[in-house]
């Protein structure tokens, strides 16, 4: 009955042809040489930092319910209702009781709504670098992040001058992220920017994407936001104590335009806390038995956030589109294969 | 036509066929018996027990507004110059009315839901499509029998649709998140033209009219049951291989609510974001929680509404009657206040219609008098009920010396007892 087409208008318009033209290009080789080694500088830093990385789940009984309006993937398993991963954060919490500082690189699918597909930012697959670690603050988060895109940067810099200047690249643009500290606002002050320079904002929702892009667009290094409203994000972000309907949570957010990076939080793991916060998400806390299970079990608490990896890969290249990151990619909406 | 199968004893079943085949002709007694018959107040019909029936609305002489349309027209202004068309929830809607959600249940399925789409969308009005539709009846973009799915309502409504009027309003409760019915329909390619016109809207069900206080009920055969084992309380109560699904009522408190809505918004930003609640003691507090937190439209569903399975001791202990939940309302709402209230409740008739939107509501769902009247005629029959109601509507406004549906306001209702 329905034949599902996307509007002419909607479509980016450079979108390869096919895999072989997108896989033989120069860019495509020099795109995904520069994500190697982002990947390679990962594992380095997290290792020398004493993390583990763990190989993660790809389907489960839930998934991450935090993904703005994405619809996630049913999978018919025995007879069951299984989702893919939107995101492993559920996987995450549950392996620190194995390791303290555990990473993923890990698969998602979202099938993100189709406005999306214009934001130069989305794709329905796609992977983060996932982190979590025990016992941990949102400084400790947000330390780790800064240190890492810091590091990754730095490397790919020295050891690819080539492959950046392949892609056309403007190798200064990154001077400060490698030699200032990000910066921090808070989300209402975000919203405030946002409102001042004529972009309207509601303060009980999340940065909407051009938003993000307009924010980028005024700085030259990566910031964090921080404490988002809740009801704009998902369960397991914490409640600030002091400063109730406060998220314990934070975003980065690239410079030049790039718009958001990586989202991360302290996390809640306090069973009744989380039952509460489920209903506050319209979740049915049934289907997350053998997760509310492990709460009542117990688990560390901890910080963590996932820095999503085209994303990355598309700043550091300085590409125009986030597709051109994947080697086979799935813009929101667009069969391909 | 086909033969109607549709029973409602409750509910003036007569009247509203007689009008889904007449159309506005049934606003007056036959034309046949002019000349004949002696006509006169029939005081038989209202429910002496219903705080709406018990009200009567009450025309003025002096008509500063009709004085003002004349000025307007240059000429005598008469019932045909009432306009009807208003906002109701976000949506250019054509009139006051909208059709409310009829869910899953057998009564309401597939044929009946799909000529009500395809009637609400020519007529311009809103249509709100019930929780469960997907999760029992398929979402219809891979399956091979789409027709009888949630999208099967939505293109017929779109096919039809009037330019720039109406719009397609989905329901989701706490079950049925599991399908994620708002993400897969704000996601949907076949959905865009509506998303992009502003006319889709995602209602938040808390509770509904026939059994405050219960979720959704429906009987299902064997087969369906073992089905949904997983996500509803299954009882075989009934006997005979019908087995009782339920769906809880779902927990709110008053930060959930908020929560919930500011979610929506969140997450949907370009939808509408509707919320519907039950005929509860508290169902004031819950409305202002509902409108802070930036609910488009808050619904609220008499004790008389319902057209799915309910106990008989909700259908005739529980729950407030409509009138008591706009006197609630009302209550605790600063005037003039921009925000949308919406109600059903057996509706079907204009004066009903006229005294809601006089205690404050924007507009009225019809939800057994469309299954009805779709019943009777699928192909004109929720054209001509609402054809009648509307010229009903009109006579009464002009007659209160008004000539714009949102002038209606409490100077027009006169009660035996303060309502």
């Amino acid at each position: 009955m329905t034949e599902t087409r996307i509007p002419e208008t909607q479509a980016e318009p450079r979108l390869p042809a096919s895999p072989r033209e997108h896989l033989t290009s120069p860019v495509t080789r020099s795109v995904l040489t520069i994500q190697n080694r982002i990947l390679a500088a990962t594992r380095q830093f997290l290792g020398s930092q004493g993390f583990t990385e763990l190989l993660p789940p790809i389907i489960g009984p839930v998934t991450d319910p935090g993904a703005r309006g994405a619809k996630q993937v049913d999978v018919d398993y025995y007879g069951h209702r299984y989702k893919l991963m939107t995101s492993a954060i559920l996987y995450k919490q549950a392996a620190l009781t194995s390791f303290d500082k555990i990473f993923f690189i890990a698969p998602n699918i979202r099938l993100e709504p189709l406005e999306t597909a214009s934001t130069s930012r989305h794709l329905a697959e796609f992977h983060q670098i996932d982190i979590e670690v025990a016992n941990a603050s949102r400084d400790d988060a947000i330390g780790i992040a800064e240190g890492l895109v810091r590091h990754v940067v730095r490397q790919v810099v020295e050891e690819l001058p080539g492959e950046l200047e392949a892609v056309g690249r403007d190798i200064g643009a990154l001077a400060g992220l490698l030699t200032q500290p990000f910066g921090r606002r808070t989300h209402a002050t975000a919203v405030a920017n946002l409102t001042a320079i004529g972009h309207a904002q509601s303060p009980d929702a999340e940065i909407d994407w051009v938003g993000e892009a307009m924010l980028s667009e005024q700085v030259e290094t990566p910031f964090f936001v921080t404490d988002y409203p809740k009801g704009s994000r998902g369960f397991y972000d914490r409640e600030s104590k002091d400063q109730p309907g406060m998220l314990r949570n934070f975003d980065l957010i690239a410079a030049e335009g790039y718009g958001e990076l990586c989202s991360g939080s302290e996390r809640e793991q306090d069973y009744a806390t989380i039952v509460a916060r489920m209903r506050e998400t319209a979740e049915n806390p049934a289907k997350y038995a053998w997760y509310l299970q492990m709460l009542k079990d117990g688990v560390p608490p901890s910080a963590g956030f996932g820095l999503g990896l085209e994303r990355f890969t598309r700043y550091v290249a300085g590409l125009d589109s986030v597709w051109q990151a994947s080697a086979f990619p799935k813009v929101p909406g667009i069969a391909s294969p | 036509m086909k033969e109607a199968t549709l029973r409602a004893e409750a509910f003036p079943e007569a009247a509203v066929r007689s009008r889904a085949r007449t159309g506005a002709a049934d606003a007056f007694p036959p034309a046949d018996e002019y000349g004949q018959a002696l006509f006169g107040a029939d005081v038989g019909s209202p429910d002496p027990t219903c705080p709406i029936d018990r009200l009567r609305l009450v025309p003025p002489i002096f008509v500063p507004q009709r004085m003002a349309q004349l000025i307007e027209l240059a000429r005598e202004p008469v019932y045909r110059d009432v306009l009807l068309e208003t906002t109701i929830g976000g949506f250019r809607s054509a009139l006051p009315l909208y059709v409310s959600a009829f869910g899953s249940t057998e009564a309401a399925s597939v044929d009946l839901g799909i000529a009500a789409s395809r009637q609400a969308g020519r007529l311009g009005i809103p249509m709100v499509v019930g929780e469960n539709v997907m999760p029992v009846n398929s979402y219809g973009r891979l399956e091979a029998d789409a027709e009888q799915s949630l999208l099967g309502r939505i293109s017929a409504y779109q096919k039809e649709a009037l330019d720039g009027y109406g719009g397609v309003v989905v329901q989701q409760s706490t079950e049925d998140a599991d399908a994620e019915v708002w993400n897969l329909v704000y996601s949907d390619p076949n959905v865009l033209p509506l998303l992009q016109s502003g006319r889709l809207a995602f209602e938040l069900k808390v509770g509904q009219g026939a059994k405050p206080g219960l979720g959704g009920m429906t009987l299902v055969g064997a087969g369906a049951a073992e089905r949904l084992a997983d996500a509803y309380l299954l009882d075989p109560v009934l006997g005979g291989g019908q087995i009782l699904r339920s769906s809880s009522p779902g927990t709110f408190t008053e930060e959930i609510l908020r929560q919930q809505i500011r979610l929506m918004r969140n997450n949907y930003p370009r939808a509408r974001i509707w919320v519907k609640l039950p005929p509860a003691r508290d169902v004031a507090a819950a409305a202002q929680v509902a409108w802070a937190a930036g609910a488009d439209a808050v619904t609220v569903d008499g004790a008389e509404a319902g057209t799915g399975w309910a106990p008989r001791a909700f259908l005739r202990q529980v729950g407030l009657p409509l009138g008591e939940c706009l006197r609630r309302i009302g209550h605790d709402r600063a005037a003039p206040d921009p925000s949308c209230l919406l109600v059903s409740g057996r509706m079907w008739e204009g004066a009903r219609v006229a005294k809601c939107l006089a205690l404050g509501a924007n507009a009225a769902g019809l939800g057994r008098a469309a299954l009805l009247a779709v019943d009777t005629d699928p192909d004109q029959g929720l054209v001509n009920l609402v054809e009648c109601l509307a010229l009903e509507l009109q006579l009464l406004i002009s007659a209160l010396g008004k000539y714009n549906v949102e002038a209606l306001g409490t100077e027009d209702v006169w009660s035996p007892l303060e309502i």
